[in-house]
Order: structure tokens, then sequence, then C-alpha cells
């Protein structure tokens, strides 16, 4: 089930809010919102399976870590997540099977940097709809 | 709108307001402002002053838990904070300290020429050296490192790049801060991942409120201090503002994520988690110190790869080696850092690390690490502005060294959200408002100038006043720029 986000502001950084009936969806909306934030991010094909596992003590900080290893892949491999096919994400431990595609370098346009997913405000929470979740990215 | 700050602040006198240690039970020191009558209403519209009292919870803290008068909200440890810990007593290191960004910092190169000559060429020079120095999102640098080459980049700083690359002169290392190395880092610290996002950004500006500038000595307050510096009024000058890109951004994420439960692990209560910290002396300190260490060489490295490009830039345009233009670096500050420096606490000299996040070292006349040329006159602080107005060149004081374990001011501090800028700039044309002042400007982001605009930044111009008036600092210069290369 698709999810959605915004951005919002927040002082010198920006912030996104994704909502979605289900985690999955939570996950690849707040995904998007953080691609949003750097730029217009545009697939290249060349379609790759991986698997991104994260260990913490909570699930919004599970999905902080998530959102720090898309910042790595985008930054190191130039490639982007393009579909979250399976996601476990417990309290604990999160393990997401994920699709990527080479950036479109050509046509994506570039807007921010991003420094680091933060821990500030971070937050996962279950709603009468489905989840929300708040992350502030340092820009 | 940020919540306010609705806490206790007491007025010790014009310049200085203190958050009592009764605040909170965990206080272990009382918290000090740096702000005068006007600044301090808008301090405390956000909650900045509560960081304040929150680190002078930190194990160990001496002195105060101090603020600059550019102080703003930041994550854990507030912006133009600066906390000196005594690792005697139990004293902590926190990455929230340092900032993600380790070793931002500013430098400034001197040039000979008038203004009148610099204006003739400035569309030249500005797309000149828009094209030369790497900069935005994604841009990797004109020389490339392998990983041995980073190692020694990440232990050795500056003189790496200098004395075996050859990109730059010898005396850009004596005019650069701890000479542009930070002795004990540790490269086998530094995570792959951090490496990896880092590699190729040596050289590089970045992008957010990193910038390069043409600027020119608007005016001379001290002529004495502004003589030995090489400022002569009327003459132009270069700015460097950029950090240690993504190879820091990751060593400060990796340290935040390592330390999570380390403070349970020594006992260590925190009134936010965002302050987390381990033990100077604990295997996890040790760690987060060599890391960090590491990524500020690799910061100095930078901007000294970004000096070079730049002389040669002028060099060409100017058709005059960037020696004859008198190119030489007036000084290299950081403004995110954390260091072990020797302070008198209580009577008693003693070895303590300083965490300066968005503050600037401002040592006084005399102190023995200043290179001898600066010595009479004090370290140079060098507090950057917005594009449209000033950045100002100050000296340390004695001050400095009795109050605030020798640190300064930063910057100005933002006064709009990224989002409220681009609003405010909406049917607008900030580039060409910036060409009316007198101010030729190149961004590579779509949103750069729109969100970097002068009216997104309190005016830097209060804050030096504010400094200046303490005595922790004396005002040397004010330099307008005419050039600006944005990410």
């Amino acid at each position: 089930m698709k999810g959605s986000y915004e951005l919002f502001e927040h002082t010198a950084d920006i912030g996104i809010r994704a909502i979605a009936p289900t985690l999955q969806g939570l996950v690849e909306a707040a995904g998007e919102g953080l691609y949003a934030v750097i730029g217009e991010l545009l697939p290249a094909g060349d379609p790759r399976e991986s698997l991104i596992e994260a260990e913490a003590d909570s699930p919004a900080v599970l999905l902080r870590d998530y959102l720090g290893e898309l910042l790595l892949t985008f930054e190191r491999d130039g490639r982007i997540v393009t579909s979250v096919s399976a996601l476990e994400l417990g309290d604990e431990k999160l393990k997401a099977s994920v699709q990527t595609e080479r950036l479109d370098k050509a046509r994506s346009r570039l807007h921010h940097e991003i420094k680091a997913v933060t821990y500030h405000e971070l937050d996962l929470r279950e709603t009468e709809e489905g989840f929300e979740a708040t992350i502030i990215v340092d820009i | 709108m940020p919540e306010a700050y609705t806490g206790p602040l007491e007025r010790i006198d014009d310049s200085r307001w203190r958050v009592p240690k009764s605040y909170k039970p965990e206080m272990r020191v009382d918290g000090i402002i740096y702000a005068d009558d006007v600044l301090i209403k808008s301090i405390k519209r956000d909650k900045s002053p509560e960081q304040v009292a929150n680190v002078a919870c930190l194990p160990g803290i001496v002195g105060s838990s101090l603020a600059m008068p550019d102080i703003h909200w930041g994550y854990g440890f507030c912006i133009g904070g600066v906390a000196a810990t005594d690792p005697e007593e139990g004293g902590v290191i926190s990455p929230g300290g340092v900032g993600y960004d380790i070793n931002c910092g500013v430098r400034l190169i001197h040039t000979n020429m008038a203004a009148d000559r610099v204006r003739k060429k400035i569309d030249q020079l500005v797309e000149a050296l828009f094209n030369t120095v790497p900069c935005g999102v994604g841009r990797g640098g004109v020389f490339k490192f392998n990983r041995r080459e980073l190692d020694r980049i990440m232990e050795q700083g500056s003189k790496f790049v200098v004395q075996e690359k050859g990109l730059g002169w010898n005396s850009d290392i004596e005019t650069t801060e701890a000479e542009g190395c930070l002795p004990g880092a540790r490269p086998d610290f530094v995570s792959q991942r951090a490496y990896e996002r880092g590699k190729d950004q040596c050289g590089t500006l970045g992008s957010g409120n990193h910038f390069l500038e043409v600027q020119v000595v608007e005016e001379v307050y001290d002529d004495n201090a502004a003589s030995v510096l090489g400022l002569e009024k009327g003459h132009i000058a270069l700015m460097i503002h950029s950090g240690s890109r993504a190879l820091g951004y990751q060593v400060c994420d990796d340290a935040i994520k390592e330390l999570r439960n380390v403070p349970r692990k020594y006992g260590i209560e925190l009134p936010d988690r965002q302050l987390v910290c381990a033990p100077i002396r604990s295997p996890e300190g040790e760690k987060y110190l060599g890391a960090m260490r590491a990524a500020a060489n690799f910061a100095w490295a930078n901007r000294q790869i970004m000096t070079h490009l730049a002389r040669k830039v002028f060099g060409e345009v100017f058709g005059t080696p960037a020696e004859q233009l008198g190119m030489h670096m007036i000084y290299d500050v950081a403004h995110n850092i954390a260091k072990m420096e020797y302070h008198e606490v209580g009577g008693k000299r003693r070895e303590v690390c300083v965490h300066r996040k968005g503050a600037t070292r401002a040592f006084p006349p005399g102190h023995l690490d200043l290179p001898p040329r600066y010595r009479s006159i004090g370290q140079p602080v060098l507090v950057p502005g917005d594009m449209g107005r000033a950045s100002y060149v100050l000296v340390g004081q004695q001050n400095s060294m009795d109050e605030t374990f020798g640190s300064c001011c930063h910057g100005a501090g933002r006064l709009m959200s990224r989002t409220a800028a681009i609003k405010a700039a909406k049917g607008r044309s900030i580039k060409k408002e910036l060409l009316q002042s007198g101010v030729v400007a190149r961004a590579r982001g779509r949103t750069g100038l729109d969100e970097e605009q002068p009216d997104a930044y309190k005016d830097v111009g209060e804050v030096v006043n504010a400094v200046h008036n303490s005595g922790i600092s004396r005002r040397v210069a004010k330099l307008r720029p005419i050039g600006v290369i944005k990410g």
C-alpha cells in the first residue's frame, strides 16, 4: 500500500513527514522524501536487488539507519532505491529487500547535499490510518 | 516558529548572561551566554539556552557551559557553544559538541590588488573560479587520491598536500590553526563508509552555507593589527568556507551510532540523547577522537587544495603569478572541532578537551601556539557574514583565555528557514539584486542563492560588536563581498 510524504521547514534544515497504511509503505515514502530533499532524482535502469539491514533499539532509529543507507548508496554508488519488495521491521531489527537503479545524472537535478539523517524529533508511530514517521535531515 | 526558552537568564553585565546551575539539579556548572541586551531577545526565541543548560550536565565539564553571541539551536549542543571537559575528572568527548561538519572552517587569503583592478575583471574572475573550484552536490575533486594517500591526508592534513603534492606554499602551513594537522589522528578508526563517501571530495566546496568569496577590505578599525595581517583598505582578499565534506559527516554519524549505548555503560545520565558521549579516557572516546582528528586534517587539506586552485585562477585571469599578486594566506581557523588544550581552571593549569561547535579559537597576543608573526597582535579570528553584507577579521584578546577557553564567535546564524527563504525569493532574482548591490554571484544549485540570500541571515555586525565589547576579541577589519561562488 502506497504512502505519501511531505517536507517541512526546520530552522536551517529540512524535515520529512511520511504516512502510509503499512510499514512497508512508510519506509518507501520516507525514502522518497529523502530523495526529494536531495533533488529531482530520476532512475536510468540497470535494476539490482539488494538487502538493507540494521539493528537499533527502536523502530524510529531503524528507519533513520535505513535512510542513512539510502544516502550512502546514492553518494557512493550513484544508485537510488526504486521499490521495497519485502520488509521486516521489528523493535530492534530491520531487513529490507530493495530494488535499486542507476541514477540518471544527466536528467536529475540536485538541490541539497544531506550531511546526515539526524535523531532530532525522530519519531515513528502507529495511527488510526496506519503509520506516521518524522525525520529531520541536516543540510 | 521554534519553541522559546522559558528558563532562567540572569544579566551579569552588558555582555554576559547566566543560566544558573540551580536551574537543573543535573547541571554541574553555570551556563554563560555572551550577548548584549538586543541579541539576547532573539536568542531566547529558540531553545538554545536550554541546550547550554543541558551541556552543563556533561561529566567532567569545567568552568562554565559557554555560548557565543551567534548562539542558535543545534543538534544536542547549540551552535555557538563552547565546553571544556577535564579527562582527570571523568570528562567526556561528545560528537554533538563538534557537529556533523568536522573542522568546518574559514580561511582568508591576501592579495596586493586594489579593488578597481579586480572589479574590471570580476565577471571573468567569478566565472573562472566557479568553473575551476568544484562546488555543488555530487561534484568530485580535481585531484584524485588513492587510499594510501587519503590515509596520509588524514594523518598529516595540509602538510601532505603542500609538501608532497605541491598544492600550496610552505607559509600556508604556518598560518593554519594547529599548522593544519591535529596530532593523534587515526585514519584506521575512520569507517569504510566514511572513506567511500569522502574519497572523491578532497578539494571541493560542497553546498549549503559553504562559499568562496572575493572580498574588498571596506573598513579598517585597528591600523596596527591590519598592517601586521597585511589588510589594506580598498584591497582585495579571498575567503573560503568549507569543511571535511561527507567524510566528516559520516565520521560524526558513525560515532553517534556507536556511542548510542555507551553513556549507559559508564553510568552517564543525559538530558538529551543527542549529547551522546564517552569518557575521553575510554576506548570509545579515544576511537571518536582519533577519527575526528583524521576528518579535521582532511578538512584542512580540502581548504588547502581549493586555495591552490583559486591562486591558479587569479594568476590566469590577471596574467601574473599568484606570488606576485601577494596571495599569501592570512589565516585558517576551524569552527567545529574538539581539541586538547592547556587552560587555567580554578587557578590550576590543566589539559582539557575544548569542544567548539560553531565557535572559533581566539588566542590572545603572546600565546605560544600562534605563528611568531602574529604573536604581537593575537590570533586572527575570521567571522564570515552573509553574501550581501560583510565578513569581519578580529584578533583574540586576553579575556578569551580568562573566560571562554580561548574562544570567540564564528558567524551570523540563520534568521529564516530554507523554505521561508525560498518563499521570500519568489518572483525576485536574488542574483540580480546582489548584482545591483555590487556582488557578482554564481551558484550550482537551482535554489542555492535563494536559500542563502542575505535576508536569511542575522546581521553579523551585531554579533561582532558583542564579542568586541566583551573583550574576548578585537575588531580589526570589515570585508565586503564583490564576487561569490556557492554550491
